[in-house]
């Protein structure tokens, strides 16, 4: 039976790259790995709550930020996840200058674009692991 | 000239759409608000960044946005910053059945239905704003 991969994103709320790691994380545990993959509230993994602690600790995780700050995968590893990837988003976006990518409530065309393909590069890892 | 400053914190939690509308409510407010400024704060940043994330609630009266009873945004931000003037569960305005949907949580997914929930949600956070205390506002000069 496969231990579902635990994916957690930033969702950061100041700049449009919280929002590409939040919907890239959303695309792929919603459409394309549903049976391989989950998702977990950042904002639960903060309290440290014994029940959160639970669900990541041990598991394998990957996270995605919006921001060399790298919030999720500092709060999944100190938690006790195990991440097996850490993914910025910045290192995708840099991908495609010059494109505007949305802003931190909605995304453009572009940045659907770049998520999309970030979504796919998470998938492929997971896809490896299970 | 001065100006009033409130700390407005989402929990934009990713597991259902209760979080998708605390965080889009909470833009919202952050975007549109005239009559006072707000800020806002990545709730992680507690952990993962330094002191002055962390005093974020000492410096300014704090409303939390939470979009389940879990409240996590409320209880982290007691837990590692300090005291809050106000704390909205989203499920208590757009009801549990829709706040724990988890089938749609991405922006693209948003219909009419959900529009509204996200401005009756920015609704109750200003009117939060509205009941803090002049006390409590911290005025800092532009």
């Amino acid at each position: 039976m496969y231990k579902k991969v635990k994916v957690v994103p930033c969702s950061g709320i100041g700049k449009v790259f919280g929002l590409m790691a939040r919907e890239a994380v959303l695309k792929t545990v919603i459409e394309l790995c549903p049976d391989k993959s989950e998702t977990v509230c950042l904002a639960y993994i903060v309290t440290g709550d014994k029940a959160v602690k639970e669900k990541i600790e041990g598991y394998d995780c990957i996270t995605v930020d919006g921001c060399p700050k790298m919030c999720a995968a500092k709060n999944v590893t100190l938690i006790g996840g195990v991440v097996v990837e850490e993914v910025n988003v910045l290192d995708t976006v840099k991908e495609h200058k010059g494109k505007k990518f949305g802003s931190p409530t909605q995304l453009s065309d572009d940045g659907e674009v770049v998520i999309n393909e970030i979504a796919g590069k998470i998938a492929r890892k997971i896809n490896e692991i299970n | 000239m001065s100006v009033l400053k409130v700390g407005v914190l989402s929990c934009s939690g990713e597991e259902c759409l209760g979080g998708t509308i605390s965080r889009l409510a909470t833009r919202k407010v952050l975007e549109e608000l005239k009559f006072i400024d707000t800020v806002t704060l990545c709730l992680p940043l507690y952990l993962a960044g330094g002191e002055e994330e962390r005093n974020f609630a000492k410096v300014y009266p704090t409303i939390s946005v939470d979009g389940c009873d879990k409240l996590c945004a409320k209880r982290s931000t007691e837990k590692y910053s300090g005291k809050i003037s106000g704390s909205i569960d989203v499920s208590k305005v757009i009801g549990n059945e829709n706040a724990l949907n988890t089938k749609i949580v991405r922006n693209k997914d948003l219909k009419d239905e959900h529009l509204q929930m996200i401005d009756q949600v920015a609704g109750e956070i200003v009117k939060m704003i509205g009941s803090i205390s002049p006390d409590s506002l911290n005025i800092n000069p532009k």
